[in-house]
């Protein structure tokens, strides 16, 4: 059973966009969410392998976005190498900020990260190529290969194939070297330095990681969504990743696409007028959740699962 | 210059009452409070409510930090608690952050979402002081911020629940082992955090306007000046809310380019090359 399970899980996803074909909004919303899962998943490898926190995380997705976005606009450089780009500007600006940052701990990683998180989509809107207060508009489809990715659907696939390779990754990187490092970190500092393991190494290559993440969902997003606005990159999306990640189940490989999926239809299900209570209600879920469900909503599924199996044991 | 340097001070003011809260929860509850500025919002929106209904301005004042120390003492009761036995201080934060999301969105709904104006309390023209130009509610502020700070510090140097406080502070162990009754501890101290918050809020309202994110840049810089301080002094936090509220002004005035950034970059840098603040103990910020 569980070994079937990814693919079942796959060739459902494969065919929700045919089913709701005739709901293009729909398939816009399951697009944002997986984009948002993306994102969420940098922070997964970061808070729920490595036990650090980040405030500042949607200034990754902003670098992501702006780079490919320029570059695709301004340069007309087609989309696979602006992919590229913005992703490995991402992974640049996590090196360097993470380099100091990673020295801190704590309280003092979660303002620092605060503060440079701010500092770089205040930088970003002062720049006049990237239309300042503004933002920029009209960003062209992704096309890769001479196919455009010009509907939701078509879009669909693309940003389904980014979010498995972040799920791939993420997963192998748990089971690596580095991710047992890292964990063995998370869970006794002390114990991990004495045997040997060089923590401000493995930490910096989480948050590298994480700031790749973020930079493909910000490339993602500013080619289907169309827009950006330096403004939708502050501290309340880093917050709402945050949610997102815990409220999914940090440490598991599935639990951010559950959060995000989760906090996107929610938003969708309150509709106008009661939109503010959509915060009300997913800070609440986040309160449960902290309270009762460490690992999340995919502790539920666990548990479900285990039941199935019960004789055996859990583990 | 003078005028700039009194209107730092003002500002100044505010984010040291912010930053008070925020270091006498963190140092006593390791708690790091996200939800100090939103709770300031919160209580702000509610003095809105009862000015509006024409409750005298004292009145109002003395309501909402009744109900900041209330709203305090729920907290830590009903919640604080119950969190602290099972999770980290991770799972502290993430509380503080789920605070703020509740209490964004609770004041957008009641009250929407668009910019109100809070009427300051005291009106007319600005007044002259020691060659500065200043406005009356500047003056308040300061005036406020200085008889909180007074009040505080004889209430925790001279009472005994101040010395049980600090003692909780300075080594927690020892405190339960002396009998100190740590719960009744961490009410006193998040009732009287959001008591600030609420008081910093109606401050500083009618200097920005009222709507549910109004208080976040001011919870920023209030981190910022804790940790200008030192985290785990509130006599750090008082100094650093003041001198980043002076030293923002200046530069705002003669380096007009990085006024916003400034004190972002100030926070990495102090982090960085002092991590122990200016009156801060040393203590294991890093790896």
């Amino acid at each position: 059973m569980k070994k079937y399970a990814p693919f079942l899980v796959l060739v459902l996803a494969l065919l929700i966009p045919v089913v709701l074909r005739q709901k293009p909004s729909l398939v816009y919303s399951l697009n944002l969410s997986m984009i948002y899962a993306i994102s969420a998943q940098g922070l997964n490898l970061l808070m729920g392998i490595g036990g650090q926190i980040s405030l500042g995380h949607a200034a990754f997705m902003a670098v992501g976005g702006y780079t490919s976005a320029v570059l695709v606009t301004v340069l007309h450089v087609p989309f696979g190498i602006a992919l590229l780009a913005g992703v490995a500007l991402s992974c640049a600006f996590g090196l360097v900020i993470g380099f100091p940052a990673l020295r801190l701990q704590g309280f003092y990683l979660a303002i620092a990260t605060l503060a440079l998180g701010n500092v770089v989509t205040d930088i970003i809107k002062r720049l006049s190529i990237t239309g300042g207060d503004y933002g920029l508009r009209n960003i062209p489809a992704p096309s890769l290969f001479g196919f455009t990715f010009g509907s939701s659907l078509s879009q669909f696939y693309l940003i389904l194939a980014g979010l498995l390779l972040t799920v791939v990754v993420t997963r192998n990187f748990i089971r690596s070297k580095s991710g047992m490092a890292l964990q063995a970190m998370r869970d006794s500092g002390t114990g991990a330095v004495a045997v040997g393991i060089n923590a401000s190494r493995y930490k910096l290559l989480a948050f590298v990681l994480a700031s790749a993440f973020a930079g493909l969902a910000g490339v993602l997003y500013a080619h289907s969504v169309s827009y950006l606005n330096t403004g939708n990159f502050g501290l309340d999306l880093s917050i709402n990743l945050l949610a997102i990640t815990i409220i999914g189940g940090m440490g598991t490989v599935w639990g951010v696409v559950l959060g995000s999926l989760l906090w996107v239809f929610v938003r969708n299900l309150m509709g106008s007028g009661l939109e503010m209570l959509t915060g009300v209600l997913f800070g609440v879920i986040l309160l449960l959740v902290v309270l009762f469900l460490p690992r999340g909503l995919s502790e539920i599924g666990y548990r479900i699962s285990a039941r199935f199996r019960s004789g055996h044991q859990r583990g | 210059m003078w005028t700039l340097v009194f209107r730092g001070l003002a500002t100044g003011s505010i984010y040291s009452l912010t930053a008070m809260g925020i270091v006498l929860v963190l140092s006593t509850t390791n708690v790091m409070n996200f939800a100090q500025g939103d709770m300031g919002m919160f209580l702000a929106f509610i003095a809105f409510a009862l000015l509006m209904r024409h409750v005298s301005y004292p009145v109002a004042i003395v309501a909402v930090v009744l109900v900041g120390l209330l709203l305090g003492a729920l907290l830590e009761r009903g919640l604080m608690a119950k969190v602290r036995k099972t999770t980290s201080y991770l799972g502290m934060l993430i509380v503080t952050l789920a605070l703020t999301m509740i209490l964004e969105g609770l004041a957008g709904y009641f009250f929407g979402t668009t910019p109100l104006l809070f009427p300051p309390a005291l009106q007319g023209d600005p007044v002259h002081v020691l060659g500065a130009i200043l406005d009356r509610q500047d003056l308040l502020s300061l005036a406020v911020a200085g008889v909180v700070v007074f009040v505080l510090f004889v209430v925790l140097y001279r009472t005994k629940i101040g010395i049980a406080s600090r003692s909780l502070a300075e080594d927690e162990y020892a405190a339960k082992l002396l009998g100190i009754p740590v719960r009744s501890i961490y009410v006193f101290i998040w009732a009287t955090s959001f008591g600030l918050a609420g008081l910093a809020g109606i401050m500083v309202a009618p200097k920005l306007s009222l709507e549910p994110g109004f208080m976040i840049v001011i919870q920023l810089k209030a981190f910022i000046a804790a940790v200008l301080g030192g985290m785990n002094s509130v006599v750090g936090a008082v100094v650093g809310g003041l001198l980043l509220g002076v030293m923002e002004n200046l530069v705002a005035y003669y380096v007009p380019q990085i006024k916003d950034s400034f004190s972002l970059i100030l926070v990495v840098v102090v982090l960085l090359f002092l991590p122990e603040g200016l009156f801060g103990r040393r203590a294991a910020r890093g790896a």
